[in-house]
């Protein structure tokens, strides 16, 4: 969505565990969630 | 435009009740992991943290750290979108430094007038923060170096006209850095579709 949007270098960073230890772990868990950093370039 | 999964309007008075608690009452047990604990465990830099008082962290809810891939330089001008109680806010201030400039955008009265009052007891005249909503950003057109973000855009349910008007904002050449969440496995679309699990 980022590059039809207008960016461009679309860099993403490692996954965090946002929910680890949080009661919303267990939902995380279920559907693999986790947090990531973006980078890009308006084009 | 694609049929969104969910009404706008609904979950964003949704997500103004949830954030509403966590600017109001941020010692309570969320769903997700707030303030101090939550900056350490995203990798914030921990002399930035350290420096500022609990109100400006107490009610950081983010879900990952926009500064990770990049940071901000100095002089650069700054729109944090979702900038809640302030903190991605308060930590871009003091990257980009007195000769940038940092506007915070966010929807929850709760959330704006801590913004503010901590901006104020901190003495930071180079940070504002501004009434609005992410699909409308209440900044010029290319005014910004940079765009900044936490946790929030997966809490639109047009994120397209999100990042159309992110664009907007950003100068050519801008950058946006931010950061949120994503599933690995699919949701089933009932589950996309009911308003509640957005927020909880």
């Amino acid at each position: 969505m980022l590059e039809d949007a207008g960016f461009v270098d679309v860099q993403i960073g490692d996954a965090v565990d946002t929910f680890g230890g949080a009661t919303g772990e267990e939902k995380a868990r279920a559907f693999e969630v986790f947090g990531y950093a973006f980078l890009a370039r308006k084009a | 435009m694609s049929e969104l999964a969910v009404d706008p309007d609904a979950l964003r008075e949704q997500v103004k009740d949830k954030y509403r608690e966590v600017a109001v009452d941020p010692h309570r047990t969320f769903h997700f992991h707030t303030g101090r604990v939550n900056a350490a465990r995203l990798g914030y830099e921990s002399d930035v943290v350290d420096a500022l008082p609990d109100r400006a962290v107490e009610s950081f809810a983010g879900v990952g750290n926009p500064f990770a891939l990049r940071r901000l330089q100095p002089g650069e001008q700054v729109v944090d979108v979702g900038s809640g109680a302030g903190f991605d806010s308060f930590v871009a201030a003091d990257q980009v430094g007195n000769t940038g400039r940092v506007v915070g955008i966010d929807m929850t009265p709760e959330m704006l007038k801590k913004s503010r009052e901590t901006a104020d007891a901190l003495g930071l005249a180079h940070v504002e923060f501004r009434e609005g909503l992410a699909e409308s950003l209440p900044v010029e057109d290319g005014w910004a170096d940079a765009v900044i973000s936490n946790g929030v855009i997966n809490l639109c349910a047009d994120k397209r006209a999100v990042f159309d008007e992110i664009r907007r904002v950003l100068k050519p050449g801008g950058w946006l850095q931010y950061a949120d969440i994503a599933n690995g496995r699919p949701v089933p679309p009932e589950a996309l579709r009911d308003i509640d699990l957005w927020t909880g």
